[in-house]
């Protein structure tokens, strides 16, 4: 139901390798704060939460307000000593939680 | 086919509310007293050493929709020493709060970036702190433009 | 495909002529077959009605691009008795309300109005018009209607036009002749001739990028979904990169409908002949699929006809409509979009782009309103905007443009969807 998420993680890196991770989740972001056209106000809907793992251990995660742009996008990196999956979760203020595995080989 | 259905209705919401945008929220904007409670949340109230910190924002946006802000914190990322959280927050929005990033020794580089929404011309400060409490801070204007002809 | 057809039409007959003679030949492949259309009705929505959200404002008193109704310009300057003693604080708020129109500050420096706050520069820079030693009736009638000094003016006539009443125009008047020193800029970028013309330089490809990427995976999707008639596209044209060529060659004129077709409108109206989907132009289905084609075609140098008898007299049509006068604010598509005029030049903080690039990237993804849109929904979008009635998407007129601007970007290499503020 839930529109996939974007990824842009490299699949390989070398051992100690410093790498760089985009992530994009369609989601508008309602910001809570917009009128419709009859003056009504729509009730805010965002990605509140998200966080990235890496083998069960946590790498980077964002608190996130109104003000960050529908289709949130996060950009970080993450320093790789070992093959392992990393773990991408986006929450809603509704509660749903969208989540995607990444592998990544480490030589 | 459940995924075009569920576009539409995001393309209906957006055509919806098309000349609401961020300029047409309701209510005031953020005082600098809200601004800097949020910001002393995050410092318990120490005050922030000037630098550091590189924000990658563009001196002019076209609109405030979509900014994209990338900031690098000028730390090492050790096991001893290292960034574990960048607070960014905006003097002109509604509310001030725009993220907070938590970083950790595998994130390798104190760096994060994002795409942010700007009601009006105003200050992004962002506010480091490092695992032992040490803060640094730098903040940017962003002017956001006017459109011509008024709607 | 189109585009070779176009080039070689000359030579076709004789082409033709001499594969009839080979026997080994199918005369088929000979001549190319026309694709089916479905030729009644409408593309679009019918009757046509304005886009929920858009202003809503009827007007219909002006020049739309297909329908003469504005008034004329005056013969003679309205004579003024007195000086003119209107409350110069009122006409500092005036000209910088942006609810009339954009106002003054659109197009000129005006001093210390609107704090100048990225002023435009159409016009000339007006912080010393006090002193000009300008006559108050001049510079009444110059606001009222600009027309009756300099007929080739792109100045809206504020006053015959109704955008400000006579005190109103008293008002700006008695600022005007407050103005008698340069304008202080807050910030360089306030200056409209410091302000640097914006650069797009995202990558507008990237589907981490522009959102508007993600309508190439849902027409991939359409693509293959049968129709009421139970066949798909996928059923004649199993393999879309056969249309490599083909949007670059688009729009083109179509004498079974006595119009040009766009990529929109020819979607709707081949899709409507074969699958049977109903897919109206301004739908999620028909845009996804027009930024599809034309993705497949990117990198494609535009190359539309404008030769052949009936599309030779619709970029004729297409080029007068670009100087037609519009709507409330009185502006032809070459006032804004000309550099001789307004075009290369600050409305506001809003930069003014030229004709040339302005077609190579639509549909283009729009980051201020989160939607994508293809070049009719622009039209629509700038006539509504000048005030003026917009037409529906499927107007003969709109493809009159669209084959004019094509063919004024001609060379530019496709690169779809765009991304624009």
């Amino acid at each position: 139901m839930a529109e996939k998420p974007r990824l842009k993680v490299p699949k390989e890196a070398k051992k100690g390798e410093i790498i760089e991770i985009k992530t994009l989740l369609a989601h508008p972001m309602e910001t809570g704060l917009r009128k419709d056209a009859s003056g009504k106000l729509i009730p805010r809907k965002i990605i509140n939460k998200f966080t990235c793992e890496f083998n069960g251990k946590p790498v980077f995660s964002a608190d996130i307000e109104p003000a960050v742009a529908a289709n949130p996008y996060i950009q970080f990196t993450a320093k790789v000593e070992e093959s392992g999956t990393f773990k991408f979760t986006w929450t809603d203020d509704d509660g749903t939680v969208t989540s995607v595995d990444q592998q990544i080989k480490v030589a | 086919m459940q995924t075009i259905t569920r576009r539409r209705a995001l393309g209906l919401g957006a055509s919806a509310v098309l000349v609401l945008t961020v300029a047409d929220v309701t209510g005031a904007l953020a005082t600098p007293a809200e601004t800097d409670a949020e910001i002393a949340k995050f410092t318990g109230g120490k005050t922030p050493v000037q630098g550091k910190i590189a924000i990658d924002l563009p001196e002019i946006a076209e609109n405030g929709n979509t900014v994209p802000l990338s900031i690098v914190v000028d730390h090492p990322m050790t096991e001893q020493s290292y960034i574990s959280d960048i607070l960014v927050v905006a003097d002109g929005n509604p509310r001030p709060g725009v993220a907070a990033f938590h970083l950790t020794p595998a994130s390798g580089k104190a760096t994060a970036a994002t795409r942010i929404r700007l009601q009006t011309t105003q200050n992004i400060i962002v506010v480091a702190k490092t695992n032992s409490g040490q803060l640094f801070t730098d903040r940017k204007q962003v002017k956001v433009t006017i459109g011509g002809c008024g709607g | 495909m189109k585009r070779l057809v176009t080039v070689a039409s000359l030579g076709a007959a004789l082409a033709v002529a001499a594969i009839a003679l080979q026997p080994a030949r199918a005369p088929a492949q000979a001549k190319k077959k026309e694709a089916p259309l479905a030729l009644e009705g409408p593309a679009a929505q019918s009757p046509w009605t304005r886009y929920s959200g858009w202003p809503k404002r009827d007007m219909s008193k002006f020049n739309t691009l297909a329908n003469l109704a504005s008034p004329p310009a005056p013969k003679e300057p309205r004579k003024i008795a007195g000086p003119i003693t209107g409350d110069a604080a009122a006409g500092e708020k005036l000209v910088a309300d942006r609810s009339r129109g954009g106002s003054c500050l659109a197009c000129h420096v005006m001093g210390p109005a609107g704090k100048a706050d990225l002023p435009g520069n159409v016009g000339p820079d007006l912080s010393e018009i006090g002193n000009a030693g300008r006559e108050d009736e001049w510079l009444f009638n110059y606001v009222y209607d600009a027309r009756v000094y300099n007929p080739e003016t792109v100045m809206p006539p504020w006053g015959s036009h109704g955008l400000f009443n006579d005190a109103e125009i008293n008002d700006i008047v008695a600022f005007l002749k407050t103005l008698k020193t340069p304008a202080k800029f807050r910030a360089v970028v306030d200056d409209p001739a410091k302000r640097p013309p914006p650069v797009e330089d995202r990558d507008n490809l990237d589907d981490l990028v522009n959102p508007g990427m993600w309508s190439t995976e849902r027409a991939q999707v359409l693509w293959k979904t049968s129709g009421p008639n139970g066949a798909s596209c996928a059923s004649c044209h199993a393999d879309a990169q056969a249309f490599k060529t083909w949007a670059a060659g688009m729009p083109k004129w179509e004498p079974r409908l006595d119009k040009v077709l766009g990529v929109e409108e020819f979607v709707f109206r081949h899709a409507k002949a074969t699958t049977g989907a109903s897919w109206l132009m301004q739908s999620e289905e028909n845009t996804a699929l027009s930024v599809y084609l034309r993705f497949i075609a990117n990198g494609q140098p535009i190359k539309v006809d404008v030769t052949s008898p009936g599309a030779k007299e619709a970029f004729a049509r297409g080029k007068a409509l670009t100087m037609r006068k519009l709507g409330q604010l009185n502006f032809s598509c070459l006032d804004c979009h000309d550099a001789s005029r307004g075009g290369q030049k600050w409305i506001r903080g809003q930069w003014l782009g030229e004709q040339r690039g302005q077609y190579d990237h639509f549909p283009t993804w729009r980051t201020s309103l989160q939607a994508i849109w293809d070049i009719r929904k622009r039209f629509q979008w700038c006539q509504v905007n000048i005030r003026a009635n917009e037409l529906p998407p499927d107007a003969k007129e709109y493809g009159d443009l669209e084959l004019y601007l094509a063919s004024v970007n001609e060379g530019l290499k496709l690169s779809v969807p765009g991304i624009r503020h």
